[in-house]
């Protein structure tokens, strides 16, 4: 008697109905991988900072506007947790980083098959970014040597010149050439073995 | 430095029942700008070790003084001896002139400078008082109570989710670092090898841990549909933070004290106190 009558079945969700809500939750994990990188760095004792990785990564797999906002977010919990007040002015570092890096995703340069151009790419932003990071160095922490790893370099620069605004530069320009290279190379890299099911952007539809 | 930060956003809330605790977070939000303001104002040793005294005063009311100093001690404290070595000592700070006293190395007569000393020590005492704030309104204010305040403030509903998650993601995703970086030590990674082969270590414990972190997005996205995060209705909060009797005394001494400070800006100038120090730039 039952026959031809479907039985009910429970539904199951496997994917959210909607790219926005994923955009929504994936900015805290970026700006939580940015930190957890910190751990990882400390753990592997390696003279670099990498908290601008996940910026890189966001943008590269979720858009402009996540990689923005995961970034600037960790700069502003930083800043109201642990760093103080002017910590939080680091968050237009990763805008900054989020936007360049778009530029380069979008003209392809951020792939492990082109290796040249995301070499390029990464040494690109670096140079760059030592233009905000001396503003920021400056206004902020009063040009003071803020990383004991490159302090020697900020003092013979100091000694040659005369200028602190110089040593900032020097100190910067070694600090986040390399950086920012192995930043963005690490984003490419895991960026690439994303299984398809991960995928965060919207499917087209069929 | 990233255990103590963690240590910090893993408590997150100091639980107390003190004079701190008990003002509304808006109160101690603002406090915290505006003695941070002030600092960057003044260009004075007096000033900033001063309002350094008040705010870790406050944190010893509070019962945060450990974390306090401890948080000190890893940021500000050695930003000031770098400073003092390379700006305060012989190295070539433009604006040294006055010799504060010099020591005899390898036969070689080294001097500090009185203009270096003070231009690093403002610097990083103004560091120390805005790092005391930030965490004397953050580390006493109840993790809700911080929520309904940003939804008071209209700050968009989205922001303050994703300012919260943040805070709670960061334990649980270096927890997961842990475990992953426990598995592959037993695998037979080596935190001791050269730089190279440490680098690509990066690769092997970053890419379980983003893409488990991404794997729990797609739930944590399912989850919060399911409860209507997106629906286009008025958010509701369970605590409701209201300004009480201390607020508005706490208000009234920051009044006060910013006509004091203005009236010293436009008295002496932004050297109040320090006598025989000219003001600095930024960058010297």
């Amino acid at each position: 008697m039952t026959e031809g009558v479907k039985k009910a079945q429970p539904t199951v969700v496997t994917k959210p109905s909607g790219f926005a809500i994923l955009q929504i939750v994936l900015i805290p994990v970026i700006a939580a991988l940015n930190y957890v990188t910190g751990v990882v760095i400390n753990l592997l004792k390696l003279p670099l900072f990498m908290d601008t990785w996940a910026t890189m990564f966001g943008t590269v797999v979720a858009g402009l506007w996540v990689g923005v906002a995961g970034g600037f977010l960790y700069n502003i919990v930083m800043a109201f947790t642990f760093w103080g007040l002017p910590a939080w002015v680091w968050g237009f570092i990763n805008v900054y980083i989020a936007v360049i890096t778009w530029v380069f995703w979008r003209i392809g340069w951020v792939s492990i098959k082109k290796p040249l151009q995301l070499v390029l790419a990464g040494i690109i932003i670096g140079v760059t970014n030592v233009i905000p990071v001396t503003l920021i160095n400056v206004f902020i922490f009063g040009a003071l040597p803020t990383y004991a790893g490159t302090a020697w370099i900020y003092a013979i620069i100091l000694n040659q010149t005369g200028s602190t605004i110089s040593a900032v530069i020097g100190s910067a320009i070694v600090a986040e050439i390399p950086d920012k290279l192995l930043s963005l190379i690490l984003a490419a890299v895991v960026a690439s073995r994303m299984p398809a099911r991960f995928s965060l952007r919207p499917q087209p539809s069929k | 430095m990233s255990s103590t930060a963690l240590k910090i956003l893993r408590s997150g809330y100091v639980r107390g029942d003190t004079y701190v605790h008990r003002l509304d977070g808006r109160t101690k939000f603002l406090f915290f700008l505006w003695i941070s303001i002030f600092n960057y104002v003044f260009y004075d040793v007096y000033f900033s070790t001063t309002s350094l005294a008040v705010l870790l005063g406050l944190a010893l009311i509070s019962r945060i003084w450990k974390i306090v100093l401890t948080v000190i001690t890893i940021i500000a404290v050695p930003i000031l001896i770098l400073g003092l070595l390379i700006l305060g000592g012989p190295v070539g700070f433009p604006e040294n002139k006055t010799v504060i006293f010099a020591v005899v190395l390898f036969g070689y007569r080294i001097g500090f400078f009185l203009e270096g000393t003070v231009y690093v020590s403002v610097w990083s005492a103004r560091l120390a008082v805005t790092i005391t704030a930030a965490l004397l309104a953050y580390l006493t204010t109840h993790p809700s109570d911080l929520a309904a305040i940003m939804l008071k403030s209209r700050i968009p509903y989205k922001f303050a989710y994703a300012f919260l998650a943040t805070v709670q993601l960061i334990p649980i995703l270096t927890n997961e670092i842990s475990t992953i970086y426990q598995a592959q030590v037993s695998r037979g990674l080596n935190v001791q090898a050269k730089i190279t082969e440490r680098l690509k270590s990066i690769v092997v414990l970053m890419i379980p841990l983003t893409l488990g972190a991404i794997h729990q997005t797609q739930t944590r996205a399912i989850a919060l549909e399911s409860r209507g995060f997106s629906a286009p209705v008025e958010k509701v909060m369970l605590r409701d933070p209201r300004f009480r009797t201390s607020d508005y005394a706490f208000f009234g001494l920051m009044a006060a004290f910013t006509a004091f400070f203005i009236y010293l800006i436009l008295t002496r100038g932004l050297v109040p106190f320090m006598q025989g120090i000219s003001y600095v730039r930024p960058g010297g």
